[in-house]
């Protein structure tokens, strides 16, 4: 294991092999300057490899090598072909990569080769210990690509509704935690829309209005989100759903507030938190495309798109003077160059 | 104008983590002052209210200029020195390590010499693995993102003939290689018992593009696959879940059902990128469309497409848009832009939502606008709306986001690009750049070399701009010769030279490079040509736009460097060099 001091050469249990070197005839350009552990034990790797050797003491080595360098996949590819020519316990393998993830959670191999373990072992193994294991790293790193991705394959290929059951107060609790936790907004789209109907989930009515409201609370209580409006959005886009259908809900979005208004509490249409800085630039644009869907609103919806190009979101100015062009051009009033 | 990202006093991690990086960018912006903000650089105590200061007694700022010869000793000294012993994370990217080196100094403008050169190339060539394919390092397993970083290296550094490493490139056992890897939904592994990901799907295509191995059953179901990795947000994934799953109560488990194929993550710059430049290296592959020549007029669309938006302008290069597996443009751009940050954070790029900026999305997310040309896609068709035309005090002097320095040429403003190229420049000079040599992420972050490719990449998109060029097209639609068949009279083994075949290749003892590899059994030598030619001429007519506004440089023209391939990351003379040696061609586009 790292740091200990006996090299592979001195051990005379490996005194039947003669490691490799990496590169025999060839005098590389910009060397990596390996400690002489790594050098010893990635010389006796390539060795094994050769010999095409499976057995325990190559387990003991691709693990030593993982250890110091988690993104080696060629020890991975090894180390797991190995497990299986040794019918090794899968079972443990898993333990011992819960420890391994902990350190190195952020390179693929750790994670891909959890995928492939649970795979073999089929209705053997525990997806919803996975989900626990997998919700305790993101405790530590709550974006985590990989881990994000492995909980969506997880939930996918073994595709069972005790396991889906809890995904959305899961994902509830994420976005309590942080508001703005995109990965997390991400993976409440895949629950919800992106993996089939459920039984219990039938009426998509329901599941549309449900999803409308929560996001419509979301962005009441902090509106500068652009994970909260991307969600909105895509809901509607993939339900086929009118943004005119919203228009009451973003008004008061898109201003300062009206201090002189009396409040008056709209459960569907929840205003913007006394703290909101408004106008919000998302709101802005989403009242432009309602504009744009709408016959002779052309116009509006340009102004809208240009205030924000000159106004309130100035860094996409060229973007914002190209939507004015769209919302123009499709209403027939110019024809592009 | 450089007001901090809106919290809505409604604190989380994110906007707190937000906060922090948007406090050390101010102190690298030479015109953002701030009386009350503590200067985390400051030797006197950091909470004590500053004096307003002037440009030249702020600490940590570097000016509009871009310190080549600092980041030509950065990368030329991990070239020749090597990379000290904590880079053994990296001893599996070994070829990753010699691009993001070489292509750096490519962008710099600098050649190696003979030496060198032959040093690089044999170095790959021990990567290359007897299954085909290039690994990571002698002995390694190949993989498809290395063998893309040594193909693209030998494309810099190698040349043809013996030892030159294109010709030492085993191109049958590669493509046997890429074919192994394929999945039944258009995905590749990226290696044996490895994962998928659409990196994997870029890196073949571009491999497969430059040596002339694309073939249809290689890129059967790719385009579909593709598709399937975009999120609602508009940006892609980086891979899709098949839903072949054995546990799906109802199906046959063989069966590949084409709904739900949900992406796994959610949008991301690096897969964005490639999923984009992937989908654009496949358009020669699909059936032409009926009206190859003329692009749609986008006014004309608006009245027949169902939706009342027009639709985005095709190339000549992609089909089209009724068949098929389609992606949202649409949405792809508005995310794309999405990510460019404030002018606080000097108009960095992020690569997802609500995630902090990092320089190398300079390339993976600004340059998929370069890619997007690919797709015709630009501010060029509405340009007329951009007031930045109209009137010069957009982006210049005064109060706007991204004034200028003192020695900067004035920014025209006129470029017809969707993102803010200017901010973008902006950021890349004087956070990026770190003060030693060599790029980063952001400040105070050590750079490293793969930071600074992807942001010189992301300066020389933001600088120039390159697209397939319709004039090009034509020259290389009259120049292409199309490959003989064999004659019958020649030897079996041997391959007879192809008529582009250049007179100073008099070296008979090595193996030429097979010509008729990606000549399916099935198919006349007519339609082999054909489709070989589509690939070469999309590949080749990718050029620099050198008329009036599509180049500038923030801090003037000595900042500039070269500009490069979008699909590649590649200079557009190393990219056709490549290309017809492979394709057997010998036209070289005038300059």
């Amino acid at each position: 294991m790292p740091g200990d001091s006996v090299l592979y050469s001195e051990r005379p249990e490996w005194s039947d092999i003669q490691p490799i070197a990496q590169y025999e005839t060839v005098t590389p350009v910009a060397p990596i300057f390996y400690s002489d552990e790594y050098k010893d034990a990635t010389g006796y790797f390539r060795a094994v490899v050769k010999a095409n050797e499976r057995s325990e003491r190559v387990l003991q080595l691709t693990e030593h090598i993982i250890r110091l360098n988690p993104g080696h996949y060629s020890v991975w590819q090894y180390r797991w072909s190995t497990l299986l020519a040794l019918g090794s316990s899968l079972e443990d393998e898993l333990l011992l990569m819960d420890e391994l993830a902990t350190t190195y959670l952020k390179t693929y191999q750790v994670w891909h080769h959890r995928r492939l373990i649970i795979t073999e072992l089929g209705g053997k193994s525990n997806p919803a210990r996975e989900l626990r294991f997998i919700r305790q790293g993101l405790n530590v790193d709550s974006k985590n690509y990989h881990t994000w991705a492995y909980r969506q394959w997880l939930l996918a290929h073994f595709n069972e509704d005790a396991l889906w059951e809890g995904e959305l107060p899961f994902v509830e609790e994420m976005l309590d935690e942080d508001v703005r936790n995109n990965s997390a907004w991400h993976h409440r789209f895949f629950t919800v829309w992106q993996s089939g109907v459920r039984a219990g989930e039938e009426d998509r009515e329901y599941t549309l209005n449900r999803e409308l409201s929560y996001t419509k609370e979301k962005i009441a209580l902090a509106p500068n989100n652009g994970s909260a409006w991307n969600y909105l959005r895509g809901v509607l886009d993939f339900t086929k759903t009118s943004y005119s259908t919203l228009r009451t809900f973003i008004e008061p979005y898109t201003a300062p507030r009206d201090e002189s208004e009396p409040e008056v509490l709209d459960l569907d249409n929840p205003l913007p938190s006394k703290d909101a800085q408004l106008p919000c630039v998302a709101a802005i644009e989403f009242l432009a495309e309602i504009y744009e869907s709408e016959v002779d609103n052309a116009k509006r919806a340009a102004e809208l798109y240009r205030s924000l190009a000159e106004v309130h979101d100035k860094i996409r100015e060229k973007y914002w003077n190209y939507r004015v062009g769209e919302a123009l051009s499709s209403a027939g009033q110019v024809v592009a160059s | 104008m450089y007001a901090p990202t809106k919290t809505d006093n409604y604190p989380t991690q994110t906007s707190i983590d937000q906060a922090k990086v948007e406090q050390i960018l101010a102190h690298h912006n030479p015109n953002y002052i701030s009386p009350t903000l503590p200067n985390p650089h400051s030797p006197t105590s950091p909470t004590s209210p500053q004096t307003p200061q002037t440009p030249h007694s702020r600490p940590q700022r570097n000016e509009a200029k871009l310190n080549k010869q600092s980041h030509i000793n950065f990368l030329a000294r991990l070239l020749i020195q090597g990379f000290p012993d904590r880079y053994t994370s990296q001893d599996a990217s070994q070829p990753w390590l010699i691009f993001w080196i070489v292509q750096g100094l490519s962008l710099l403008g600098v050649g190696l010499d003979a030496g060198n050169k032959q040093k690089i190339i044999n170095t790959l060539l021990a990567c290359q693995s007897p299954l085909g394919g290039f690994g990571g390092g002698p002995g390694q397993a190949p993989h498809l993102l290395t063998t893309y970083a040594a193909v693209c290296t030998l494309a810099i550094v190698g040349r043809p003939g013996p030892q030159g490493g294109w010709d030492q490139i085993d191109r049958k056992k590669l493509y046997d290689f890429f074919l192994s890897l394929k999945q039944p939904d258009g995905s590749t592994l990226v290696s044996p018992h490895s994962e998928v990901d659409v990196r994997g799907t870029y890196c073949l295509l571009v491999t497969s593009t430059l040596l002339d191995i694309l073939t249809p059953p290689l890129s059967a179901s790719t385009p579909s696959f593709i598709a399937s990795c975009q999120t609602y947000e508009g940006g892609f994934a980086s891979a899709s879940q098949p839903y072949y799953s054995p546990y799906f109560k109802v199906r046959n488990e063989s069966t590949l059902m084409s709904d739900p194929r949900p992406p796994l993550g959610e949008a991301h710059g690096g897969y964005t990128f490639c999923a984009v430049a992937s989908w654009v290296m496949l358009a020669p592959l699909r059936p032409p469309s009926s009206n190859p020549s003329s692009p749609p007029n986008p006014a004309s669309t608006a009245q027949t497409s169902p939706s009342p938006r027009p639709e985005y302008p095709t190339s000549q290069f992609t089909p089209s848009q009724e068949e098929g597996p389609k992606i949202n443009t649409r949405s792809l751009v508005r995310w794309l832009t999405s990510l460019q940050g404030s002018p606080l954070e000097l108009g960095a790029f992020r690569g997802r939502t609500n995630k902090l900026v990092d320089g190398c999305y300079s390339w993976w997310v600004g340059g998929c606008f370069g890619v997007l040309e690919g797709l015709g896609i630009d501010g060029a068709n509405f340009s007329q709306f951009s007031h930045s035309k109209a009137h010069t005090s957009g982006g210049q002097g005064g109060e706007g986001e991204g004034a200028e320095g003192e020695d900067a040429d004035e920014w025209a403003d006129d470029d017809d690009a969707l993102f803010n190229k200017k901010a973008l420049q902006e950021y890349i000079l004087y956070a990026a750049q770190a003060p030693t040599g060599g790029l980063r992420d952001k400040p105070p972050k050590h750079a490293d070399s793969y930071h600074t490719l992807y942001n010189l990449s992301g300066l020389s998109n933001a600088q120039h701009r390159v697209h397939p060029s319709a004039d090009v097209t034509e020259l290389l639609q009259k120049n292409w010769v199309d490959t003989p068949p064999p004659s019958p009279a020649s030897a079996p083994t041997s391959t007879p030279p192809s008529p582009a075949s250049k007179p100073e290749e008099t070296e008979e003892t090595f193996e030429r490079h097979d010509i008729y590899l990606s000549k399916l059994p099935s198919e006349s030598y007519e339609a082999w040509n054909a489709r070989r030619k589509r690939i070469w001429i999309a590949a080749s007519a990718w050029s620099e736009d050198e008329s009036e506004g599509s180049v500038a440089y923030v801090g003037g023209s000595d900042n500039r460097v070269n500009a490069s391939h979008p699909l590649f990351n590649l200079t557009i003379t190393h990219s056709r060099g490549m290309l017809n040696h492979f394709y057997g061609q010998s036209f070289v586009v005038p300059s």
